[in-house]
């Protein structure tokens, strides 16, 4: 999954000139939070709700004033940006680790799209299937060559359809792999699979 | 009135298929052997047009088409064909048979009819466009569709251990009907839907009720739950029929999911479900089976149902040739007592949380749909 399927365009922008209370009516208006400040097809800065509401506080007395200052006094220049072929993983850990709630993308200079933190969670539920009806097999597996093969060879072997597939390293030389499968019968698959010798995590073994 | 025929065994996906047919037949055979049995009304099956009034035509045509042994590249696309509903010749008259047992429910209540049992049918998983989770057509939005078009407000109450997505999403924007249904969490569990914030859209909102249950929820915390949501919802929406699917896969012999009620949970809720009829539906009942995969379970559940519906006493022990006849055919002991031995299975050790989380969900629930139900 790439930034490209998951970013939203056209972008809402403003101009560098316009007042805050222009910039946060059009922000109220369409229900964002981010805005791109962009003059003559270039990308300035950007703003936020935050931004506007922080510098206009009333418990803010020096701050400016809405209606006659403009957006390039408060918005926030250098901007990180993303590439629409960038990997939305990789969006997420520049936007966790900048602390920013947003990411304009770029393409050759040029402001194509915008990702923000409400995209990369409708990123997440698609990878992890939730959208489609599913059940849902947890099953911890040793780090090394085959065991996801091994696993999913045997939901082919019983005609299981993979919603998707997550996996992720945990302590101890496992990898933790989380299946949504289409089948109702996933109680008996973890039965399956526990007697093919896996470490099934969920659904539990009922202890009679 | 009770509604069955022997057609309804012809839904069959194979030997090996959870959702066999042996449950009617052995169902059917124990009201028999117990003396109880009345010769049932026999429906007439849906027609296709029926069917129309809540599935989209392609995926009729494809079910038609696979009936008859066609190859459909695209089977998949509509949830058929896949390990949980597989095709069969004959599927397409064989769902349409069940779907006219509960049509036919609809339609004796609006005759006058109070209480109508289907013993059959129960297929709440089926959408709109997609068949899904061993259910090909809808028989309950089917049903409840005729009902809400001759202008009934329908409650649609779902205690299948599975969530009623069906036919909560084909009903989701319709202000008529109230879905309600208590099902294990879909954190794990097949379709995985049903959280507390589906609430329902557009006329829809505050209309569908879920309350996902933890894994492992027995009798008592259940019960509670139940008796707290099902009356206050029904007497804010003032229902004129109450439509109840009554899977026994709650039941903790069920192979597929992980609640714990035994027969005693489940003889209540029958009474319950009966007095709420009463009390807020005008005795307006329609019942319907839906899941229940352990033979032994599901069938002692379901004699319960039908002593209930028409106020019998309860037998204790099970007719000793039934037994024998049944124990021999499936190779393994039954219970032999109509409701479950006590304490049937070892304790558990979360209980106090689970009863904790249940009462939270609840709260969680009630908080989210009681601006609007009460409007
Ligand atoms: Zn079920």
């Amino acid at each position: 999954m790439l930034v490209k399927d998951v970013m939203r365009s056209p972008v809402v922008t403003v101009g560098p000139e316009a007042t805050l209370e222009e910039a946060y009516r059009l922000l109220l208006e369409r229900g964002i939070r981010h805005l791109p400040v962009v003059a003559e097809g270039k990308l300035l800065g950007i703003i936020t709700d935050r931004d506007i509401r922080l510098a206009t506080s009333h418990l803010n007395p020096k701050g400016p004033c809405p209606t006659c200052a403009k957006v390039e006094e408060v918005m926030t220049q250098e901007v990180v940006t993303a590439h629409p072929l960038d990997p939305v993983e990789e969006a997420a850990r520049v936007m966790r680790e900048r602390k920013i709630g947003s990411l304009p993308v770029l393409e050759d200079g040029d402001l194509v799209g915008i990702v923000t933190g409400i995209d990369l969670l409708d990123a997440l539920l698609r990878l992890t299937g939730v959208t489609e009806p599913s059940g849902r097999l947890e099953v911890r597996l040793p780090d090394r060559v085959g065991e996801l093969a091994r696993l999913t060879g045997y939901l082919a072997g019983r005609g299981v359809n993979i919603h998707s597939l997550l996996s992720y390293p945990e302590d101890g030389d496992f990898v933790r792999a989380v299946v949504r499968v289409n089948t109702l019968e996933t109680h008996l698959l973890a039965e399956g699979l526990r007697r093919e010798g896996f470490d099934v995590l969920w659904p539990p073994k009922k202890p009679w | 009135m009770v509604i069955y025929r022997d057609e309804y065994r012809l839904y069959n996906f194979g030997p090996d298929h959870p959702f066999s047919p042996v449950r009617l037949e052995m169902l059917t055979s124990l009201l028999q052997a117990l003396g109880v049995w009345q010769p049932p009304h026999s429906p007439p099956e849906a027609s296709r047009e029926e069917v129309l009034t809540v599935h989209s035509e392609r995926l009729v045509k494809r079910v038609e088409a696979a009936s008859r042994g066609e190859r459909v590249p695209d089977l998949e696309h509509y949830g058929l064909g896949t390990g949980d509903t597989p095709v069969f010749p004959g599927m397409d008259r064989a769902a349409r048979v069940l779907v006219g047992g509960t049509l036919e429910g609809a339609r004796r209540i609006l005759s006058g009819e109070k209480r109508v049992l289907q013993l059959g049918g129960g297929l709440h998983h089926a959408q709109y466009d997609r068949a899904s989770g061993f259910c090909v057509y809808n028989d309950l939005s089917v049903a409840i569709r005729h009902l809400t078009r001759s202008g009934l407000r329908v409650a649609y109450l779902d205690i299948d251990v599975h969530h009623g997505d069906g036919v909560q999403w084909i009903h989701y924007e319709e202000k008529e009907v109230l879905t309600l249904s208590l099902h294990e969490s879909g954190r794990y569990l097949f379709p995985g839907t049903g959280h507390v914030h589906e609430v329902g859209r557009g006329e829809g909102v505050g209309r569908k009720l879920n309350l996902p249950l933890e894994p492992f929820t027995e009798d008592e915390s259940y019960l509670e739950v139940f008796e707290a949501l099902v009356p206050w919802a029904l007497r804010a929406f003032r229902p004129d029929v109450l439509v109840v699917q009554a899977g026994a896969d709650a039941h903790y012999l069920d192979p597929l999911a992980d609640l714990l009620l035994t027969t005693r949970a489940y003889e209540r809720l029958f009474r319950l479900i009966l007095e709420y009829a009463e009390a807020f539906a005008g005795g307006r009942v329609l019942l319907t089976l839906g899941g229940g995969y352990s033979l032994d379970g599901a069938v002692r559940v379901w004699t319960l149902l039908y002593h209930v519906f028409h106020g019998l006493p309860l037998p204790e022990r099970l007719p000793e040739g039934w037994l024998l006849v049944w124990q021999e055919r499936l190779g393994r002991p039954l219970t032999p007592t109509l409701h479950d031995p006590e304490a049937p299975y070892p304790g558990i050790p979360r209980r106090p949380e689970i009863e904790k989380r249940n009462r939270l969900t609840l709260e969680r629930l009630t908080e989210l749909v009681s601006p609007y139900l009460l409007d």
